[in-house]
């Protein structure tokens, strides 16, 4: 009788030794999931998507005023101005009047506009130009100056 | 009296195998999607129209001191067109995006020059900005 009762307390105390391992095994398991998935999210979050904004940007032109169609619009930067045919304009009433100027072209190819930047017009003002440009329906040509060289004796 | 040896049965973790891919998978995800460009100090330009940008495997940035970098190295703007060329090479006109990651103080007659390379290389730029904000 004896003999059986210790028998039996023996195959509890294993018993509860196989589950009490049995839950530290899921544990570690699930421990290891949740560090996964916390990673998982790190990444996604820390890879933030950037924004942008594409523009058809035709093959530039090195600087030769004589051979633009007299119709071309122009637009003209400097570090703080703006110019529409050589008249400055606010920012303000940018977009209307150089729409005012492309809505009598219909056809895609006459609404280019030549944009010609002063040496020091910061990015932030061209980019917000060339937005305002696009808006009003025309087609940017960049109109670069071309570099001479100079010899010194 | 004999003592008979225990075999040792020695089986592979299987259950830790899903962990070990899943951080192998992990690991070149990151790998292939960062490209490092974490040391080019630049602002955005705040400007109207700004999309997502899409995936692209060329990327110009002109950092706070004007210097130029072509996907996260120096380089100078002469030899943009011919890289830009070369890593476009094969690639649907889709696929031929080139973010342009410029300061906002940038002064034209740096940018210009990226642009006209970009073009020359036949890619389509993307100028990554931020919103306006109103």
């Amino acid at each position: 009788m004896a003999a059986g009762a210790t028998i039996e307390s023996s195959n509890k105390s294993g018993r509860n030794k196989a589950s009490a391992l049995q839950t530290a095994w899921v544990l570690n398991l699930l421990t290891d999931l949740a560090f996964n998935l916390l990673i998982f999210f790190v990444v996604c979050a820390s890879t933030t998507p950037e924004k942008g904004r594409p523009q058809q940007v035709p093959s530039a032109s090195k600087d030769k005023p004589n051979e633009a169609k007299p119709q071309t619009v122009e637009v003209a930067l400097t570090r703080t101005t703006v110019t529409i045919n050589g008249a400055e304009v606010s920012s303000k009433d940018f977009t209307g009047k150089l729409k005012e100027l492309l809505d009598v072209k219909p056809k895609p190819e006459d609404r280019v506009v030549i944009v010609k930047s002063a040496k020091d017009t910061p990015y932030r003002h061209w980019i917000r130009v060339t937005g305002m440009v696009e808006e009003a329906g025309g087609v940017i040509t960049l109109q670069l100056e071309e570099e001479k060289e100079v010899t010194v004796r | 009296m004999r003592f008979k040896r225990r075999k040792l049965g020695i089986s592979p973790p299987y259950v830790s195998m899903a962990d070990i891919a899943f951080n192998l998978v992990l690991f070149f995800v990151i790998l292939a999607k960062t490209q490092d460009e974490s040391h080019i100090v630049w602002e955005p330009a705040e400007a109207q129209g700004a999309k997502a940008a899409p995936i692209s495997r060329v990327s110009i940035s002109v950092d706070k001191d004007g210097l130029v970098y072509f996907n996260g190295k120096q380089a100078g703007v002469r030899d943009l067109a011919p890289l830009v060329e070369k890593e476009l090479a094969n690639l649907s006109p889709k696929d031929r995006a080139v973010l342009l990651k410029i300061h906002k103080e940038t002064l034209a007659s740096t940018f210009e020059p990226i642009l006209e390379a970009v073009s020359q290389a036949g890619g389509e730029v993307v100028h990554v900005i931020e919103d306006e904000r109103k």
